[in-house]
């Protein structure tokens, strides 16, 4: 269920990925599909570090392939 | 074998007075001056206020809107400009001719934002929150991979850091090459865009105007007291005679000569007597096989530094002899202030205009003579001639000269 949590990174990735917000309305659709490259998914990845006040390990940012997966990372790092 | 010629097909211009060749064209007819307020960065508790900044750019509207986020002003400035000269020249960009076109760009500070950007985040947020989309534009490589990259070019990508003569060591490299035949085609590009780190930079080492005198941009004039720091960029489309003329491009003009040379003297400090400057001059004009009395007009690269002014006009009295007394020389510097490796282009630019047109750009701003500088500056107002050939000439304190000769085809 989206919630302002999740609209905020949701707004935030749209941004560095520079597609307007409706194209992840769908929170499973592929990254890839959005033209986000690895240099992209790097730059989401540490957007979301600074702002959370998180470290994502390096060894999961490869396996970030969606919004969905996003939150969900956030989420758990946060606690 | 013959020299093989190079000609300038395409230019696109993006600088304080005007966006884009014609309105740049028309501005210099004008005597206007594209030297205001800063407004990109605040320069609130410093003296000075003034830079030669560009106004209303939008690098949407030249680039699109995607992929601009993490590209630097000068990326932006330079991209912008390569596809307005690219457009100027007809020049199609194909799978056939690619490898034979190159791009080399000229510039020295454009990376300096991206370090400092780096740096800061750095110290504000720790190591490792840094951007890492930052890093790739602090290296100074950088605006010119994104010409290549946005047109799809797979000839030679080469950088220029020169400082004040790298546009015309870059038109130089491009020149050579072609000469080489290494390429047919080359996109001679340059760029500084106006940020903080650079203006703090010169403000501190005392090269700006206004520091100890009037805030101005006055070549040759009694009250120059420093540079009125600028961005531009500039783009032209080089090409192989034949090659031009076979696909029935419009050629604006021929590039007789390019000459550079090094005044191992101190860092910072102008030779006392600019041999090197001295030296290409001459040199250039003997490669062209020109007389003194051929050149037409001398696009200066005087910058409202009391040195530099004074020492170029004593090389042209050197060099061209009594003939310097009739010979018009004029700084555009005047009007669009020192944009370092990005004002050669402009000049070169403007030279085009100069012989399509029959003009001369004025040195504005002058009112007060300087008996050390008594050359016919072609002051504050335009004058209608007819152009064959022009000496342009680069310099700055630190060494590097360079001088082109550019001539009606």
């Amino acid at each position: 269920m989206p919630n302002e949590f999740d609209q905020e990174i949701k707004i935030l990735v749209a941004e560095v990925a520079e597609v307007s917000v409706d194209k992840l309305d769908d929170p499973n659709v592929s990254f890839s599909d959005l033209d986000v490259d690895s240099m992209k998914a790097l730059e989401i990845a540490a957007a979301v570090e600074k702002k959370y006040k998180i470290i994502i390990p390096e060894g999961e940012i490869p396996k970030i392939k969606n919004l969905a997966q996003v939150i969900d990372m956030v989420k758990r790092l946060k606690g | 074998m013959s020299r093989r010629r190079a000609v300038i097909t395409g230019i696109g211009v993006i600088s304080p007075n005007a966006i884009g060749k014609d309105k740049f064209w028309q501005a210099l007819k004008e005597g206007r001056s594209g030297i205001k307020p800063i407004t990109v960065f605040d320069p609130a508790f410093l003296k000075t206020k003034l830079g030669g900044e560009v106004s209303d750019f939008k690098p949407e509207e030249f680039l699109g809107d995607k992929g601009l986020r993490n590209l630097n002003r000068s990326a932006l400035l330079v991209c912008s400009a390569s596809k307005l000269a690219l457009e100027d020249s007809g020049l199609l960009i194909t799978e056939e001719n690619t490898d034979q076109t190159g791009v080399v760009t000229a510039t020295t500070l454009s990376a300096v934002f991206n370090i400092a950007a780096l740096g800061k985040e750095m110290l504000q947020d720790g190591p490792g929150l840094v951007n890492p989309a930052m890093f790739p534009g602090t290296t100074i490589n950088s605006p010119s991979s994104q010409i290549s990259i946005r047109h799809n070019i797979k000839g030679f990508n080469t950088t220029i850091s020169t400082g004040y003569s790298a546009s015309l060591d870059a038109l130089k490299y491009a020149v050579d090459f072609i000469n080489l035949g290494r390429a047919k085609a080359v996109l001679v590009a340059a760029t500084e865009g106006l940020t903080f780190e650079n203006y703090i930079g010169f403000y501190k080492i005392g090269f700006l105007a206004g520091l100890n005198g009037e805030e101005v941009s006055c070549p040759f004039d009694k009250r120059r007291n420093g540079i009125i720091l600028a961005e531009s960029a500039a783009v032209l489309v080089v090409e192989e005679e034949e090659y031009a003329r076979s696909r029935n491009a419009n050629i604006y003009a021929e590039i007789l000569a390019t000459e550079s040379l090094f005044d191992a003297y101190r860092a910072g400090k102008y030779h006392p007597r600019l041999e090197g400057l001295r030296q290409c001059m001459t040199r250039a004009m003997k490669a062209a096989d020109l007389h003194k009395e051929d050149i037409s007009y001398i696009s200066a690269s005087a910058n409202s530094v009391v040195q530099q002014d004074k020492l170029e006009t004593e090389a042209i009295k050197d060099v061209l002899g009594v003939y310097s007394e009739s010979v018009p020389v004029s700084a555009i510097k005047s009007m669009v202030g020192e944009s370092v490796s990005a004002t050669g282009l402009l000049q070169v630019a403007a030279v085009c205009g100069s012989i399509k047109q029959g003009f001369i750009p004025p040195t504005i701003n002058y009112s007060q003579k300087d008996p050390a500088c008594d050359l016919d500056y072609v002051p504050n107002e335009s004058r209608q001639q007819r152009i064959e050939n022009v000496l342009v000439n680069n310099f700055g304190p630190g060494g590097n000269n360079a001088v082109a000769i550019i001539s009606r085809y």
